[in-house]
């Protein structure tokens, strides 16, 4: 605990001595359940510094099983390699293996005459995991990723194209210096301007969507909750679709940098921008219209229904109310359940081995090409 | 007319006529075979002195047998290269501007002329022939190619087109073409400075070679070692203005992070217009609107009429609060130029916030045209 924390603390207690003498302890149970005052007083002595959790337990419990808060494992908590502690592979001229043992795993790469084996630290991704890795004080992105579809190894999406022609290559592609914050920003918390891979907590933190929550922890330890993070109540479907996008990659992102192809199926903002149904202005569109980032991610089709059926459901037709100024919610003539199943197909990620739901929301004609 | 007056004597003005041009014919052909002959020789002659490395006999023997066949296309271009080899550049000039009205798309006859006005200081043709030669393939040709970028990306820098100039020096360094001169060119262009390297004062020639070595490395991929690079430049010259817009500029299109504070450092080291809306553009590229607003306004201030601040200016403050004038700032960007790609983002996002179905997909559909 910090001398600081341990100080509003005591003066904490200071003051719930005084309210209890002056009012009689009956008026204990007016103190907000959950605030940092009746913490305190059921513990009588907090030794823990404030978390999030400390005022909003409920959001942040749920939020511990959120992808997000998964989006890189912690080294020596990654369950997936733990219950595969022995995964090889051969592509090409190189083998591959990657092995865990007390819950710390190694990348092996070998061209039959030398062998090449770094330790795992940075493990990106909760399911499908690419790992960076790191060499004389460079930073690479490994070759091969793991796919749990198959349990296998197999070329990271997006480095197909690399044939490498060392076993440097062959263990992984070296990251630009940009490249590298990137992509731990949006992997893990506490980057900043300057990466420092010590300083890091894998996955992602309430700060890192919040900005000012630290701020405002600390100000209301001290009963001060005039610093409040900055609200995103108030984003329209468009701005959330440019907040998530920040790490999910926006319309803007894409066209920016001239991305085409099923492999950016994944950037589901950019995809879902491309809808007829979207629209900025209406948040039953919005991203939040239907993933809650504080839980973890549903994969029932079924689950969407409602959603879909907030703009296409018959009753909302019939009253007008389907869809905004200039554009007709139609009810669909085939079904009136698993509407994404149909109207976001899976798309398979070049290589194979992983399929995303493309989030560019259609009416999908048989064998049509990927549309951008 | 005489024919339809005095119909009677056409038959005799025919045969005349008739006559008149089978003797005209005769002499023709005896002239010809006459001349043909003569020609036949000196071109011959000029071959064997240009074998025999007999550049003045060859000039002379060329130029005689152009007089009598300016036809000759092989000729012309023998008699510029003989010329240009000998740095008689006038000569030259005359002699690819004969071939290039015989042939209009001569790439290595007009990036040769562009060569040789280069050497006699008209700049503005130079520059208007190596660019033409380029974009007709002259750079395509190996042995070409780092001459003709190299003259091309000191003119460009000359006329102010930095940017462009630059793109010659990635594709140089691409070559792994390296000399002192093309390390100064490389800063001349990074720092923004309408010379040329031989106009480079005594005392500053180690800077523009350091900067030029940074920027060159960076071009060629070694981003690491770049930034190795150029932080050593700021520490030596921590108050020369250009160097952190330099770096900033070759962020840019890889990290609006480390290129937005590049830019900040300049501007505490230089204000101006130009900084300022690239600062305000990589702010908005990160989704910082609110942030975007000042440098915006800053560089609108400065130049009303410059593209960049115009888009900065209007994006920001359409996702400000003020859309009406936003999107009157970037219409006015669009209008100017319709392949301006952030103008036509920050209005599609204009068009889906405010609900505009229609506008949204045509501003998107010209977005995705224009990142095909």
């Amino acid at each position: 605990m910090s001398a600081k924390f341990a100080a509003i603390s005591r003066g904490s207690r200071r003051a719930l001595a005084t309210v209890g003498i002056a009012i009689g302890f009956s008026a204990l149970p007016w103190i907000p359940p959950g605030s940092p005052l009746a913490l305190a007083k059921q513990h009588e002595q907090p030794q823990t510094a404030p978390t999030c959790a400390t005022c909003h337990a409920g959001v942040a419990n749920s939020f511990k099983s959120a992808p997000m808060r998964h989006a890189m494992e912690p080294d020596g908590a990654n369950p997936l390699l733990m219950a595969h502690p022995d995964i090889t592979a051969q592509l090409g001229a190189y083998t591959y293996g990657v092995q865990t043992r007390d819950g710390h795993s190694t990348y092996t790469v070998s061209d039959g005459r030398d062998t090449l084996t770094l330790p795992i630290h940075w493990i990106f991704g909760q399911h499908t995991q690419t790992w960076v890795l790191e060499k004389d004080g460079h930073y690479y992105e490994s070759l091969v990723s793991f796919f749990p579809r198959e349990n296998t190894l197999a070329t990271t999406p997006g480095d197909q194209g690399i044939t490498p022609h060392t076993l440097e290559q062959a263990m992984g592609r070296k990251l630009l210096i940009w490249e590298t914050r990137v992509c731990f920003d949006c992997h893990a918390s506490g980057v900043g301007d300057k990466l420092d891979t010590a300083k890091i907590t894998p996955g992602l933190e309430c700060e890192h969507c919040h900005n000012g929550a630290q701020e405002h922890m600390v100000d209301a330890a001290n009963d001060n909750f005039k610093t409040l993070p900055k609200s995103l109540k108030h984003l329209d479907a468009e701005q959330i679709s440019n907040f998530c996008g920040q790490c999910h990659r926006t319309f803007d992102n894409v066209m920016r940098n001239r991305w085409h192809g099923p492999a950016f199926v994944r950037f589901q903002p950019y995809r879902i921008e491309l809808s007829k149904c979207f629209v900025g202005n209406d948040p039953r569109i919005s991203c939040l219209a239907c993933h809650n980032p504080h839980q973890q991610l549903n994969h029932s089709a079924a689950y969407y229904d409602s959603k879909c059926l907030a703009c296409h459901g018959e009753a909302k037709v019939a009253s007008g109310t389907a869809a905004g100024p200039g554009s007709v919610a139609k009810i669909c003539p085939v079904a009136k359940a698993n509407c994404t199943s149909c109207h976001m197909p899976k798309i398979e990620l070049p290589g194979g081995h992983a399929q995303f739901t493309d989030h560019f929301i259609r009416v999908v004609k048989p064998g049509e090409a990927y549309p951008e | 007319m005489a024919i339809s007056v005095f119909p009677n004597s056409a038959p005799r003005i025919i045969l005349s006529l008739t006559l008149f041009g089978a003797i005209l014919f005769a002499c023709a052909y005896s002239l010809a075979q006459e001349t043909s002959a003569q020609f036949n020789d000196l071109a011959s002659r000029a071959a064997a002195a240009r074998d025999q490395q007999n550049v003045p006999l060859a000039i002379q023997l060329y130029t005689q047998a152009e007089q009598l066949n300016p036809g000759w296309q092989e000729g012309w271009w023998y008699l510029g290269i003989l010329q240009y080899g000998s740095n008689q550049y006038d000569g030259a000039i005359d002699a690819f501007t004969h071939l290039l009205q015989l042939v209009p798309t001569a790439a290595p006859a007009m990036a040769l002329r562009g060569l040789c006005e280069f050497e006699t200081g008209a700049y503005a043709e130079s520059l208007r022939d190596l660019e033409q030669a380029v974009s007709h393939g002259a750079a395509n040709e190996p042995r070409n190619e780092q001459i003709t970028r190299y003259h091309l990306a000191l003119l460009l820098t000359h006329a102010g087109r930095f940017p462009d100039a630059l793109a010659q020096y990635r594709a140089l360094a691409a070559l792994h073409a390296d000399a002192p001169d093309l390390m100064q060119g490389i800063a001349l262009a990074g720092m923004r400075m309408a010379s040329f390297p031989k106009d480079i004062a005594a005392e500053d020639r180690n800077l523009y070679e350091a900067a030029g070595r940074a920027g060159y490395v960076f071009l060629s991929g070694d981003n690491e070692q770049a930034d190795a690079l150029f932080g050593k430049l700021f520490a030596s010259y921590p108050k020369t203005a250009g160097l952190h817009f330099y770096y900033g500029y070759l962020l840019y299109p890889h990290d609006p992070k480390m290129s937005g504070d590049q830019f900040r450092d300049e501007l505490e080291i230089r204000p101006d217009g130009e900084t300022d809306a690239l600062l305000a553009l990589t702010l908005i590229y990160e989704g910082h609107f609110a942030e975007a607003l000042r440098p915006a306004q800053a560089a609108y201030a400065a130049n009303p009429d410059l593209e960049m601040a115009q888009v900065a200016m209007g994006r920001a403050l359409a996702e400000t609060g003020d859309m009406k004038r936003g999107a009157e700032l970037l219409h006015q960007a669009a209008d100017h130029n319709p392949n301006d790609l952030e103008a036509h983002l920050g209005l599609a996002s204009i068009y889906s916030r405010s609900g505009d179905r229609e506008e949204e997909a045509r501003e998107r559909k010209i977005c995705r045209d224009l990142a095909r």
